[in-house]
């Protein structure tokens, strides 16, 4: 046994001839009373001595008062706390009291913590213990003195370990007033019982569960009083198996401790238990934050409430939305974007301005749609994941590809957009609406084209988003929109800026045709993720209805001219619509739709990567392997860009085979259910999200979006000489 | 400051890590240890069978509260009678309570009138770090394709009284009689209660 001597006050030293404990006893005051004391010997040597005693000199009727269980214990021997840890038993008391008379749970003093060999850690008390409680006697009392008892049953260790147990009584007389008693003992303890957890003004707890491990987040700024902090789990009944806590990260005002559960069968998201402050370990000015039992549920219902206000997530919605304009899905939409304030450089102020609000407009409308789908949905009770019910779906892909090849091609001047005269007039008669329209309608083309790129504030906005009500739902997406739009608002309202972009002139026609390769790049991007989805086949008869498309385009730019007659307008568009009709009936909705492709032939089991699954994840940490899973799809830029610049390189991937890392790509093309519950459990809307399992117990890392070489390198040497 | 920041966080890793209990469901680590008669059981040899391991310290009271009431030897004695592996094993270190030599522990066999299949010396405590055993009794089942399907205290009532054995449930005894059926384990964990396994000092 090793425990750290404490200092309490002890009167006197410890030994074991009973005269002087009857001194200090009487030195103490405590024998003035009608107390019991009972000894515990074992080979002749005692080693607990028992008392039951009060903080008063008389019984008030209905006046509550505290009575205390005392227990001195031979030196380098210890009894245990109400949770006792790896080993040993919690010291029980059993109150035998007159009818009417009421006791509240033991105020148990914040014990000291030992660890002994082969890693046994235990909570408990060495010297002198006093186990409080409130006793409420009703408001009639017949008789005098009341005679008080409680069975009293420990266990109390020092190699060895050895059961005890007292039948102790008090008497105490019945009186209409009371003096105070055993005041400096009573006082003593109190001031080591561990005080009711703060307001939230003081203090606040989070609670999340990764893997088997709970994690608990204090932030307070306490904190920075004190240089050791520690949590000690107080676990209820014995189906919850709780490992050792130990403190993963600390800054001036917040803490996290991470508790295993080694029952991870059990659904426990919280536990209570004791946050306890000291200067030292054990030390004696330990003071502690009681977690009561319904504090620990009551906060585990805020899990999926950050700590963070609704502003601030807002504040990152609309940096999210900011950055989406730098994503590489987005950018070709950019140049089209930019191309048109060029356009619009020598146009009118109120004009220019028009068309940014048109085109926010567009960006604006795009997201409430997916807002309201969102919700709709979610209160349907599906599963929705940013990008996931969009880019995980052939049909968007196949429709974001018309559009693409229509606006390349527009771009190219085989045709123009024009609205139909008659619609034309209708909305108003001056020409430049049909400018806004596009505005609008690029808006909604570039926020479309944003969709799959969850860029690094926007994850954690969304994943916020995504657990909140309605109303928070619609606000996130407006305040995304909101920084999407941003910069194009400001700079058509600030023409003044405009000044340094370039005059009009022939070279734009050759920048319009040259978008319009950058939109073609797109496509093949579409077609790339086509392919994925359902094979050669699919893209190749999605790439034959393209063709037809971009005929139907042909024709209109060839035939349909504003002085084109009625009838012979009439007989193109009858034959365009025929055509894509036909081609649509025969290519997609026949040939398209049966493109089937097999799942074993998308695992990309090459350079070492391996299919993922729940199962296989489980079995590898089992084993205790290290797992990196690659959470990506095949229409997500970012991930590719990752993978390329990151995780195929050949120093990461020296180093994933050095430290025997099991590597799994998870593969989120066609939207696995599996995959998307796994990205929900870290709070991630969509891919790519990077996850390191060092090994069996421990909490998994959690990179960042845009990854890095340095910081992959970094983890991976910090896990590996745990997992050996 | 930061190699040195990885160096400690290492070692707190690797001092979490070698406390790791492999949990349920996993495969149970083999052991080679010299029973009381000098012979050499691994549980490698048990494969096909269930095996049960049962930490011991013949000085530990919540121990003595099982065999001095007959409990444990009247488990033992029902499932090795119907196939079951009983192993039980002392990781006490030399010189600490619990320690047995060869002699010791077959005398106290004879006294206890144990009915384990055999009783192991692991005063190296290899075999009980290994399964992370932390109290006596500790108590594993381990099923004939090697997994562990329950792991945890011997019954619900943690305390040293004999007394209150006859109104807990045995956890060992159900998840036998449930594997045995063909039941999945319904009970597969709980806490183990006694006394702290008295482990060489490292």
């Amino acid at each position: 046994m090793n425990f750290e001597t404490v200092p309490l006050p002890i009167p006197g030293p410890m030994v074991k001839v009973r005269m002087i404990w009857v001194r200090s006893l009487i030195a103490l005051g405590l024998l003035a009373l009608a107390h019991s004391t009972i000894a515990q010997n074992y080979q002749g040597k005692e080693l607990v001595h028992a008392t039951l005693l009060a903080d008063t000199s008389a019984i008030v009727p209905g006046k509550p008062f505290t009575a205390g269980v005392l227990l001195r214990v031979a030196p380098g021997w210890h009894t245990y706390w109400k949770y006792s840890g790896d080993a040993g038993l919690p010291t029980e008391i059993k109150w035998n009291l007159p009818p009417g008379w009421k006791v509240g749970e033991i105020q148990w003093p914040i014990p000291l913590k030992t660890n002994d060999p082969g890693d046994i850690q235990t909570y408990g008390y060495q010297d002198e213990l006093l186990l409080m409680q409130e006793i409420t006697p009703p408001s009639k009392i017949d008789i005098s003195p009341v005679k008080l008892s409680a069975q009293v049953d420990w266990l109390v260790c020092e190699r060895i370990c050895i059961p005890g147990n007292a039948k102790l009584e008090l008497e105490l007389p019945t009186s209409t007033t009371a003096e105070p008693k055993n005041s400096e003992l009573f006082a003593r303890y109190r001031r080591l019982v561990p005080q009711n957890f703060p307001d939230g003004k003081t203090a606040t707890v989070n609670w999340t569960r990764t893997g088997n491990d709970l994690l608990l987040k204090i932030t307070s700024d306490q904190i920075a009083n004190y240089q050791n902090i520690d949590f000690f789990p107080a676990p209820q009944g014995n189906e919850t198996v709780v490992g050792h806590p130990t403190v993963t990260s600390r800054s001036a005002n917040q803490v996290t401790f991470k508790i295993p559960i080694e029952s991870p069968d059990k659904n426990v998201s919280a536990l209570p238990g004791v946050i306890v402050f000291s200067k030292s370990p054990n030390g004696n000015d330990r003071t502690g934050w009681e977690l009561a039992a319904e504090q620990a549920a009551a906060t585990s219902n805020q899990i999926a409430q950050p700590s963070r206000s609704l502003a601030t997530f807002l504040l990152f919605g609309f940096i999210g939305g900011f950055i989406l304009n730098l994503m590489p899905c987005v950018l070709p939409v950019i140049s089209l974007k930019i191309f048109g304030f060029i356009k619009q450089a020598g146009q009118s102020r109120a004009r220019i301005f028009r068309s940014g609000v048109a085109f926010t407009a567009g960006i604006f409308v795009w997201f409430m749609a997916l807002a309201i789908l969102l919700v709709a949905l979610k209160g349907a009770g599906r599963d929705v994941t940013w990008g996931g019910f969009q880019f995980t779906n052939a049909y968007f892909v196949l429709a974001l590809s018309v559009i693409v090849l229509i606006f390349a091609l527009n771009l190219f001047g085989v045709f123009e957009i024009s609205l139909p005269q008659s619609l034309q007039r209708g909305m108003l008669a001056s020409g430049d609406r049909t400018d806004d329209f596009g505005s609008f309608f690029q808006g909604v083309f570039a926020t479309v084209l944003a969709t799959p790129c969850t860029a690094p504030f926007l994850g954690t906005a969304l994943g916020f988003a995504f657990s909140q009500s309605a109303v928070v739902i619609l606000a996130m997406f407006a305040a995304v929109a909101a920084g999407m739009s941003a910069p194009y608002l400001l700079l058509s309202a600030q023409p003044a800026w405009m000044r340094f972009l370039p005059q009009p002139g022939p070279w734009m026609v050759h920048v319009k045709q040259f978008m319009g390769f950058l939109l073609i790049a797109t496509l093949l991007f579409l077609l790339y993720v086509l392919g994925a989805q359902r094979g050669l086949d699919g893209a190749i008869w999605a790439s034959c209805f393209l063709l037809i498309v971009a005929i139907a385009c042909w024709m209109k730019g060839a035939f349909i001219l504003p002085t084109t007659s009625g009838a012979k307008r009439a007989v193109v568009v009858l034959l365009m619509l025929l055509l894509l009709l036909g081609s649509g009936v025969y290519f997609i909705g026949d040939k398209f739709q049966s493109s089937k492709i097999d799942i074993a032939e998308t695992s990309a089991s090459s350079g070492g990567w391996q299919s993922f699954t729940p199962e296989r994840l489980q079995t590898e940490r089992d084993a205790g392997h290290a797992v990196f899973v690659d959470f990506t799809a095949a229409w997500c830029l970012t991930c590719k860009f990752n993978e390329k610049a990151v995780l195929e390189t050949s120093d990461v991937r020296d180093a994933f085979q050095r430290h025997a890392v099991v590597k799994l790509k998870a593969d989120w093309t066609n939207g696995d259910p599996q995959i998307t519950k796994l990205l929900q459990q870290f709070g991630r809307p969509g891919v790519p999200l990077y996850v390191l399992y060092p090994g069996k117990s421990h909490e998994p890392i959690v990179f960042p979006e845009l990854l890095t070489k340095s910081i992959l390198l970094d983890k991976l040497e910090t896990i590996t000489v745990a997992s050996r | 400051m930061k190699t040195k920041l990885i160096a400690l966080s290492s070692i707190i890793a690797a001092a979490v890590y070698a406390a790791d209990v492999p949990p349920v469901g996993s495969a149970a680590p083999d052991f080679s240890l010299k029973d009381t008669k000098g012979q050499t059981h691994s549980l490698s040899q048990h494969k096909g069978k269930y095996v049960v391991l049962e930490w011991f310290n013949p000085e530990c009271p919540f121990v003595k509260k099982h065999y001095g009431s007959d409990n444990m030897q009247k488990l033992q004695k029902e499932f090795t009678g119907k196939g079951v592996v009983w192993l039980t094993i002392d990781s006490s270190s030399e010189g600490a309570e619990g320690y047995l030599t060869a002699d010791a522990a077959n005398k106290i066999m004879s006294q206890w009138k144990t009915n384990m299949t055999a009783l192991l010396l692991d005063p190296d405590g290899v075999a009980g770090k290994a399964y992370g055993a932390k109290n006596t009794p500790d108590m594993i089942v381990i099923n004939p394709e090697g997994k562990i399907v329950y792991e945890g205290a011997i019954d619900s009532k943690a305390s040293p009284n004999p007394a209150d054995i006859p109104a807990s449930t045995n956890y060992v005894k159900a998840a036998l009689d449930e594997s045995l059926a063909g039941k999945p384990v319904s009970n597969a964990q709980t806490k183990p209660y006694g006394c702290s396994v008295k482990y060489k000092s490292s």
